[in-house]
C-alpha cells in the first residue's frame, strides 16, 4: 500500500516534537482566533506570513493548517454563547445553537460541536487521504484550457453565485484580479501598472491586501457603525451530552460530513451552502414529534451538530483542490496557496511527486490536528469562554498591532503602513455598500496563475480561442460554467412565476 | 451625510469611483506593449480585459443606483445608524502616526502610540468617557503589553526584522 507508507512517513515528520509544536501552537492560536470576534482564520494566517521567511516550509503549514481548522472549532463557541451573529460559516449554527443556550442547554451545543467537528474533521481527513493522490495522478492529465477553465469556474461560482447580487461579485473579482496585475508579467516579463516604482515590481503583497481588508476595515467598521451594539452572553452549563443528545447527534454528524465534502472538493467555495443544507436536511428528517418542537423554539440538537459537522468536512474537503490543483476556493486557502508561494512551491498535481513529505505531512498533522483539537475544545473549552469577556475597544486596537507585525514585517517598508490603511478605507466602503471582499483575494492571487494557463492554453492553439472548445473536458467545463451561470436564474424565476400563479 | 436631495447619491458616487478605475487601468493599458508571440494574446490582454469589465460594472452600479438603489442589499444597511466620525479620525491618526513614525521611533513605541490613540475612538463610539488619567494610564500600558511581547517574540525567536528605537533588539 503505497499511500498508507507516504502517510506512515508523514506521521514521522509530523510527530517530531518540533512539529508537533507548531501543530500545537497552530491549534490553540486557531481556536483563540475563532473565538474572538473581529478576526478570522484567514487573516490571521496572513498576518503571520512573514514567518514564512525564516521557519521552514512543513513546519510552517502544520502551523497554518493548524490556525485553519482550529478557527472553525473556535467559531462555534463564539456562534452558541454570543447572541451576535460571527463569521458566516457559523451562522448556521448560531440558530440553533443560540436558542440551545438559552435554554440553559450551552453545554451539550458546545459538546455536539466540538465532536462533531472532531468526526467530520477526522472522516474528511481519511477521505483526503485515499483521494488526493487519484486526484493529483488525474489532475496531471489536464492540460492549460483545463486549469484556465477550472479557474473560470472558481471565479464564476466565488463572485457570481455565492453572493447576493452579482454585478457587486463581479466588481470585487475584478478589483482583485486589477491588483493582481500590478507587478511583473509571469511570461513576458514585461512590468505593468507599477508606475516606476521598484518595489511594486514583485507585486502588491497579498498580506496587505488580506489584513487591509479584513483586520483594518473591521476595526474601522466597527468604530463607525458597532459601538453602540450591545452584546448578551449565554450562561454556560456542564459540557456533557445525555444518552439521548448522543442518539440524535451521531446521525447528523455523518450526514452533515456526507453533505459537506463534496462541496469542499468543487471549486465552489464557501461553506454557507453546505451548511445551510445540512440544516434544512435535518429539519425535515427529523420523526420525533417531540424533538420536531426544538427547532426554532428551544435549539434542535441535530441543528448544531449537522452543520458544524458539514462545515468541517467541506473546509478539510478544500485542501484537495489546493494541493492537487492549485486552486483555493475561499479566503483562507487562497492565502494558503500565498504561503505556499512564498516557499517557491506551486500547489498542483506535481506536488505529491516533488514535495511529497510535505504534503504527506500536512495531511497527516490534520490527523493530530484533529485530536489536539478535541482536547483544547472538551474539556478546556471554559478558558477559551474567558476570551469572550475581553472589551471590544482593547481587542479591536490590538488586532491593530498584530496588523502591524503582518504588513510591516513582510517587507520592512513604512510605506506599506500607509498602503494598508488605504486598503482598510477600501475594505470599509466595501462593507458599506455590501460589496463582498472574498472575490478579491481570489482574483488577486489566481489572477496571475489564470492569465498564465490562459496564454499557455492559446499558444497551444497556436493563437486560436477553438483549443478551449475543442478539447472535450475543456468543454465540458465551459459548459458547467454556463449552467452555474443560468440555472439560478431560472429556477429562481420559475420560482417567482410559480409564486405569482398561486394566488389566482 | 447629504442623503436628502437624492437617497442614493452616494451609491452613484461609487459606481462612479468604479468606473474611474476602470479608466485608469485601461489609460495604464495603453502603455503595456502587446506582442503577443505565439499565443495571440499578449501582456495587454488581461489588463484591457479587466479595464472594461470594471468600467462597464462601474456603469451597471450607477444605473442600479439612479434607478431604485442597489439590488438585494442586506435589510440592516438602509437603516443602519449614522456613522460615527470621530471615531474613524481617532483610529485613523493612530494608524497613520504609526505608519509615519515606525521607523523612527521603533515598533514598539510606535505601536503602543496607535493602541492608544485607536482605543481612544474605539472608546468614545462605545459612549465611554475615555480621557479620563487612570484610562489612559490603563491603555498605555495595555499597548505596551502587547506591542513589546510580540516586537520580543518575532524579532528574537523568529529574526523578523522590525524596527527598534534602539539597536539592542529590546526597545
Amino acid at each position: 500500500m503505497d499511500i498508507w507508507n507516504q502517510l506512515l512517513q508523514g506521521f514521522i515528520i509530523a510527530g517530531t516534537p518540533v512539529n508537533l509544536m507548531w501543530a500545537l501552537i497552530g491549534c490553540a492560536l486557531g481556536t483563540a482566533i475563532g473565538v474572538l470576534p473581529g478576526i478570522g482564520p484567514a487573516v490571521a494566517v496572513a498576518m503571520l506570513l512573514p514567518i514564512t521567511a525564516k521557519v521552514e516550509a512543513t513546519a510552517s503549514m502544520i502551523f497554518f493548517a493548524g490556525i485553519y481548522y482550529g478557527a472553525m472549532y473556535g467559531g462555534s463557541t463564539t456562534s452558541i454563547l454570543l447572541n451576535t451573529p460571527g463569521e458566516t460559516a457559523s451562522m448556521v449554527t448560531a440558530m440553533e445553537g443560540n436558542k440551545m443556550a438559552k435554554s440553559g442547554r450551552a453545554g451539550a451545543a458546545l459538546a455536539t460541536a466540538a465532536i462533531g467537528s472532531f468526526v467530520a474533521g477526522t472522516i474528511a481527513t481519511v477521505l483526503v487521504t485515499l483521494f488526493a493522490p487519484i486526484m493529483a495522478e488525474y489532475a496531471v492529465k489536464l492540460g492549460p484550457p483545463e486549469y484556465f477553465m477550472l479557474m473560470v469556474l472558481a471565479f464564476t461560482t466565488v463572485s457570481a453565485v455565492l453572493g447576493k447580487s452579482t454585478l457587486r461579485g463581479m466588481t470585487a473579482l475584478f478589483l482583485g484580479l486589477a491588483v493582481g496585475l500590478v507587478g511583473m508579467d509571469q511570461i513576458s516579463g514585461q512590468a505593468r501598472y507599477t508606475g516606476g516604482v521598484p518595489e511594486l515590481l514583485d507585486g502588491v503583497e497579498i498580506v496587505l491586501v488580506a489584513v487591509g481588508l479584513f483586520a483594518v476595515a473591521e476595526c474601522l467598521y466597527a468604530v463607525l457603525y458597532e459601538g453602540k451594539v450591545k452584546e448578551s452572553q449565554n450562561k454556560m452549563s456542564r459540557v456533557t451530552m445525555t444518552r439521548r443528545d448522543w442518539k440524535r447527534s451521531i446521525p447528523a454528524w455523518l450526514r452533515g460530513t456526507a453533505i459537506g465534502f463534496p462541496f469542499g472538493t468543487i471549486p465552489a467555495g464557501g461553506t454557507e451552502i453546505p451548511t445551510f443544507l445540512s440544516y434544512a436536511a435535518e429539519k425535515k428528517l427529523v420523526k420525533n414529534v417531540e424533538d420536531e418542537a426544538e427547532f426554532g423554539t428551544t435549539g434542535a440538537i441535530e441543528g448544531v451538530a449537522g452543520p458544524e459537522a458539514a462545515n468541517n468536512a467541506t473546509v478539510t474537503a478544500a485542501l484537495i483542490p489546493l494541493l492537487t490543483l492549485g486552486i483555493p476556493t475561499s479566503n483562507t486557502t487562497a492565502i494558503l496557496l500565498g504561503a505556499f508561494q512564498n516557499y517557491g512551491i506551486q500547489p498542483g498535481p506535481q506536488l505529491f511527486t516533488t514535495s511529497s513529505s510535505l504534503v504527506w505531512a500536512l495531511i497527516a498533522s490534520l490527523y493530530i490536528g484533529n485530536v489536539m483539537l478535541l482536547v483544547l475544545n472538551l474539556p478546556m473549552v471554559g478558558l477559551w469562554v474567558k476570551l469572550l469577556k475581553i472589551p471590544k475597544p482593547q481587542l479591536y486596537a490590538g488586532i491593530l498591532i498584530f496588523a502591524t507585525v503582518g504588513a510591516y514585517g513582510m517587507r520592512q517598508s513604512a510605506f506599506d503602513l500607509f498602503l494598508l490603511y488605504a486598503i482598510g478605507v477600501l475594505g470599509v466602503l466595501m462593507r458599506r455598500f455590501d460589496f463582498p471582499t472574498a472575490p478579491v483575494v481570489i482574483g488577486m492571487i489566481l489572477g496571475p496563475l489564470a492569465e498564465a494557463q490562459l496564454r499557455n492554453a492559446m499558444s497551444i492553439g497556436e493563437g486560436s480561442a477553438r483549443v478551449f472548445f475543442e478539447r472535450p473536458m475543456s468543454l465540458t467545463l465551459i459548459i458547467v460554467v454556463l449552467a452555474v451561470l443560468v440555472l439560478p436564474r431560472v429556477a429562481k424565476a420559475m420560482s417567482q412565476r410559480k409564486r405569482a400563479n398561486l394566488p389566482a | 451625510m447629504k442623503q436628502a436631495n437624492s437617497p442614493f447619491a452616494l451609491q452613484t458616487l461609487v459606481g462612479a469611483g468604479v468606473l474611474l478605475i476602470g479608466a485608469g487601468l485601461a489609460f495604464g493599458a495603453l502603455s503595456i506593449p502587446s506582442e503577443a508571440g505565439y499565443a495571440g494574446v499578449g501582456p495587454n490582454f488581461l489588463p484591457w480585459l479587466v479595464a472594461a469589465v470594471l468600467a462597464l460594472c462601474g456603469v451597471l452600479i450607477v444605473r442600479e443606483a439612479l434607478t431604485g438603489g442597489f439590488r438585494e442589499l442586506e435589510q440592516d444597511t438602509g437603516d443602519s445608524p449614522a456613522p460615527y466620525w470621530p471615531g474613524f479620525i481617532w483610529v485613523s491618526a493612530g494608524l497613520l502616526a504609526n505608519a509615519a513614525l515606525i521607523t523612527t521611533i521603533g515598533f514598539i513605541l510606535s505601536c503602543t502610540l496607535c493602541f492608544m490613540l485607536a482605543v481612544q475612538g474605539l472608546r468614545r463610539a462605545s459612549g465611554q468617557n475615555a480621557m479620563q488619567p487612570a484610562v489612559l494610564v490603563k491603555d498605555l500600558i495595555t499597548g505596551f503589553l502587547i506591542a513589546a511581547p510580540v516586537f520580543w517574540m518575532f524579532t528574537q525567536f523568529l529574526a523578523i526584522n522590525l524596527p527598534g528605537l534602539t539597536t539592542t533588539g529590546w526597545l
